[in-house]
């Protein structure tokens, strides 16, 4: 945040120049944009290089091993899982968009706050509450399962298109519909003919962001021992030491995450629908008698399977570990790891923000250079948390031993070193919210704030930060959530004296303590949660996490 | 943590990291607590300071604070898995500010040993409490403790349990199996150990045999445990100090152990396993601890886990007597690291999960 408001400062002493110079300070300004945007997407694309590095000697025998043994099986079992999740999170979550923005049933606004709560449970936690709910019932061999996995993630990641969906269908305005009934359409054929189609783009990004979080997954898919891709890497990796083989492994996983990204381009298509006039929004029906019965035990039904059962057995769990005083094993008090996990977030949050603002605002959107950096800056998200860890601690560790620090100064293992390696996993959930949101800025008036004078970034600041606000707080509350709930950097990179409530979760699920996780777990989902409200505040206030 | 983090200083922590980090984006924190640095960890307590990684965690900080109690030396730890402390000891290189590595499992030190990482240590303390087949081969790890990986049934529907490994992929536990998921170190090193006794191409046969049995896979030892009790398999694969913790919350519990081998090499041991480091800032204070750990922590540090000690003239807590004499196969120790890729690898070709 900061970095823009120092730009647009700067900006202002520059306001009454002559008009020659201004060009001449634009275009040497314009270079020293592309400098630094290009030195931003290197910076945290390094980490990544590292590792892609390997491909260009690929290590033919592991292939031809991993070929003939496990590779034909993780592409199976990753495209299942990546099938599963998308379908299950694409009609999960428009559906209950759509149930929420359409119809008034009682209860409808709280429960439109708390259909986004799975969100803030880690899929790592939903799944050993599964387990080890349907152990009893389905048995330890079905429990463990491909489906049921699908189904957890399904649950931990519908939030996404439901968010998507319903800043979608908000936007949507009445008169469409109207026309089309006008022509003869039924309500049903008017959704799926007008309202659907318009909210597609939004979906496609929903679904995008699901699709990458499976494809990154290591925690939820080896409870219910599913074998991904992703999973490979670290078997390769950790299991044989061959890191060139993982590595390759791991260029073959951003390969699947990009062809996604391709995909979601495609099923954007060219359309950039700007809604005409006001937001009206839809007209919402009433619902009365059964059919309201219907839509309250729909609605409510989902939020207790999803959130509210889970969370009881969570409680149930926490208050046994506190009456069987079975925390003792955890080092450290509750409030030390609330903190060590607010920090981090803070931080981390506000720096994704920070070059996301960087990145959406500085290029010039004309030059190719302007939409390829901001992709290589945010590749990060296509890579499990694990690999972007290893990659982080191999270039900070590289840059210790140049000797450039203070003498006793080191990256590695400090609290700067981890927010490097955070914001490379996790600066493209802050730059598409913020990029999509000033995207919805009418072009026409940044031109105007153009033409009376003003610098980019002082139209920036001035015009399209104020517009978007909301679109970047929803985007700051996103990543700020992803950040709360992360494990696998955080343990690798902390710095001595901090340890998270995800790490306080690990202490405990990897000795299968599943009691003594369920205080920490708590506590993420309760942070969690009031991180979803804000997100739903600024998303009430007009903002959309993506277009 | 070694140290206790009191809550007023965490948040000053946060606000000079916040303020340090949107000042200058780059490293120009005031506060030393930003950038960690081995010169200061020594400083701070004179010398005395001794810095951890440690893959084992379960009930470790008790055994640090005594070992502060009996010394005088702090102890500063960071937990995290093996295989990823371990790269990163490997990345930071003569710049790591830890002093000692600890890992639960032989094999993930024997590769860090490999990597060069760890030094050789002369200490006539180690040298006579720990088995030399217990130790790396140039005295640059040392084992702290045993856990066996037995044969473990159900007391109540298993008349005649498997008494080697070979015999668990006899067809009469077809479906009736447990097994934990190659992605455990444990898995690999049990394997690592049959291909070390048998030669890969038998023991690739005994893994075929195992998977052929369509084992029910399940990434806990604890749940393993609990799925035979509960009737979802009868014969498994586990360590035995699960049992211990088990039996404390339920003396009845229904799942008998089987030493398996005994006619033979022995039942295969795992060990958690400490090293100096091999650029370690404080290496005094790193023998010290290790030293301690082998001898006053010894006991200690076995029992706070239900496992053998290794000083063979240490008996094992009360519990874990009570689960019998056995032959270990210590010979398989110390190149259990050597033969894990080949054990990765002949499990992937029995698509063992």
């Amino acid at each position: 945040m900061s970095t823009t408001i120092t730009l647009a400062d700067s900006d202002g002493g520059e306001f009454g120049a002559a008009r020659p110079a201004r060009v001449i300070v634009q275009k040497a300004r314009s270079w020293s944009t592309t400098a630094l945007v290009s030195a931003v997407a290197i910076a945290l694309s390094v980490p990544l290089i590292v590792i892609v590095w390997s491909v260009i000697e690929p290590s033919i025998e592991v292939w031809e091993e991993l070929w003939a043994t496990r590779l034909p099986g993780m592409i199976g079992e990753t495209a299942l899982l990546l099938f599963l999740v998308l379908v299950g999170t694409l009609v999960l979550g428009t559906a209950l968009a759509w149930l929420i923005t359409a119809y008034q049933f009682p209860g409808r606004r709280v429960l439109g706050w708390l259909l986004v709560t799975p969100l803030a449970i880690p899929g790592y936690v939903l799944g050993f509450v599964w387990i080890d709910t349907l152990n009893g019932p389905l048995g330890a061999r079905e429990v463990r399962s491909i489906w049921l996995c699908a189904l957890v993630l399904t649950i931990t990641l519908y939030p996404y298109v439901y968010l998507f969906a319903r800043a979608a269908f908000r936007e949507q305005s009445q008169r469409a519909v109207d026309a089309a009934r006008s022509l003869g359409c039924s309500n049903k054929k008017a959704f799926w003919r007008i309202v659907l189609p318009m909210a597609r783009p939004s979906l496609a990004a929903g679904v995008a962001l699901v699709g990458m979080e499976v494809l990154t997954d290591i925690g939820t898919v080896r409870l219910f021992n599913v074998s991904t891709i992703a999973d490979g890497v670290l078997r390769v990796w950790f299991g044989t030491g061959n890191r060139d083989a993982a590595a390759e492994l791991a260029v073959l996983l951003i390969g699947v995450a990009l062809l996604l990204i391709f995909i979601e381009r495609l099923a954007r298509g060219r359309a950039r629908f700007t809604q005409l006039g006001a937001r009206t929004g839809l007209r919402i029906q009433k619902l009365s008698g059964s059919r309201s019965l219907v839509a309250t035990t729909l609605g409510w039904g989902a939020f207790t399977l999803f959130a509210a059962l889970p969370i009881f057995r969570l409680v149930t769990w926490a208050v046994e570990a506190q009456s069987t005083n079975q925390t003792s094993t955890v080092s450290g008090d509750f409030g030390f790891h609330l903190m060590s996990s607010l920090q981090v977030t803070l931080i981390a949050a506000l720096a994704c923000l920070g070059l996301g603002l960087l990145l959406a605002v500085a290029p010039n959107r004309q030059r190719p250079s302007g939409s390829w950096l901001p992709r290589l800056a945010t590749l990060g998200y296509a890579v499990p948390g694990p690999v972007v860890a290893i990659g982080a601690l191999v270039t900070l560790a590289a840059i210790d031993r140049l000797g450039w620090l203070p003498e006793g100064w080191l990256l590695v293992g400090s609290f700067l070193g981890l927010i490097y390696a955070l914001v490379v996993r996790f600066l493209a959930v802050a730059y598409h919210g913020v990029d999509a949101s000033i995207a919805k800025v009418s072009p026409s008036i940044v031109a105007s704030a153009r033409t009376l004078g003003a610098g980019r970034y002082r139209a920036a600041a001035r015009i399209e930060l104020p517009l978007a606000g909301a679109g970047v707080l929803a985007a700051s509350a996103l990543v700020a959530i992803d950040i709360f709930k992360e494990l696998p950097i955080t343990l690798i990179l902390r710095p001595f004296g901090l340890e998270t409530l995800p790490v306080w979760v690990w202490q405990a699920t990897s000795e299968s303590l599943w009691v003594q996780a369920a205080v920490p777990s708590l506590a993420i989902i309760s942070i969690g949660m009031v991180l979803v409200a804000a997100l739903l505040w600024s998303l009430e206030r007009g903002a959309t996490v993506a277009s | 943590m070694a140290m206790k983090f009191p809550f007023k200083r965490t948040l000053t922590f946060s606000i000079t990291a916040l303020v340090g980090f949107s000042l200058s984006g780059c490293v120009s924190g005031t506060e030393s607590d930003s950038v960690t640095s081995p010169a200061d960890g020594v400083g701070i307590s004179n010398g005395a300071t001794v810095t951890v990684y440690t893959g084992r965690h379960y009930g470790i900080e008790p055994i640090f604070e005594q070992f502060t109690a009996d010394t005088g030396i702090e102890v500063r730890f960071t937990t995290g898995n093996d295989p990823e402390l371990r790269e990163r000891l490997i990345a930071e290189g003569a710049n790591t500010p830890a002093d000692v590595i600890m890992t639960a499992d032989a094999a993930n030190i024997e590769l860090a040993a490999d990597a060069g990482v760890l030094a050789s240590v002369d200490s006539d303390i180690l040298m006579e409490t720990i088995p030399v087949e217990l130790r790396g081969a140039s005295d640059n790890w040392f084992s702290l403790s045993q856990r066996a990986r037995v044969v473990i049934s159900s007391t109540e529907r298993v008349a005649n349990p498997p008494i080697t490994y070979a015999a668990v992929g006899d067809p009469e536990w077809q479906g009736k199996l447990c097994l934990r998921p190659s992605t455990h170190p444990y898995t690999q090193s049990l394997v690592a150990s049959l291909i070390i006794a048998e030669g890969e191409e038998r023991a690739t046969a005994i893994v075929q045999s195992w998977v052929d049995n369509d084992p029910l896979y399940i990434n806990s030892d604890t749940d393993i445990y609990k799925a035979i009790a509960s009737g979802e398999c009868d014969v498994a694969i586990a360590n035995t100090y699960y049992l211990g913790r088990l039996l404390t919350e339920d003396p009845e519990f229904p799942v008998g152990i089987v030493w398996p081998e005994q006619d033979s090499r022995g039942v295969h041991v795992n060990v958690s396993a400490a090293a100096i480091t091999a650029n370690a800032p404080n290496p005094e204070g790193a023998l010290a601890l290790i030293e301690w750990l082998a001898t006053d922590g010894q006991q200690q540090f076995a029992d706070a886990n239900f496992e053998y000690p290794v000083d063979p003239n240490l008996e094992p807590s009360q519990i874990v007597a009570g689960f019998g004499e056995f032959t270990a196969d210590l010979a398989a120790v110390r190149q259990l690291g050597a033969n894990q890729p080949a054990a990765v690898r002949v499990l992937s070709a029995a698509r063992y999960e």
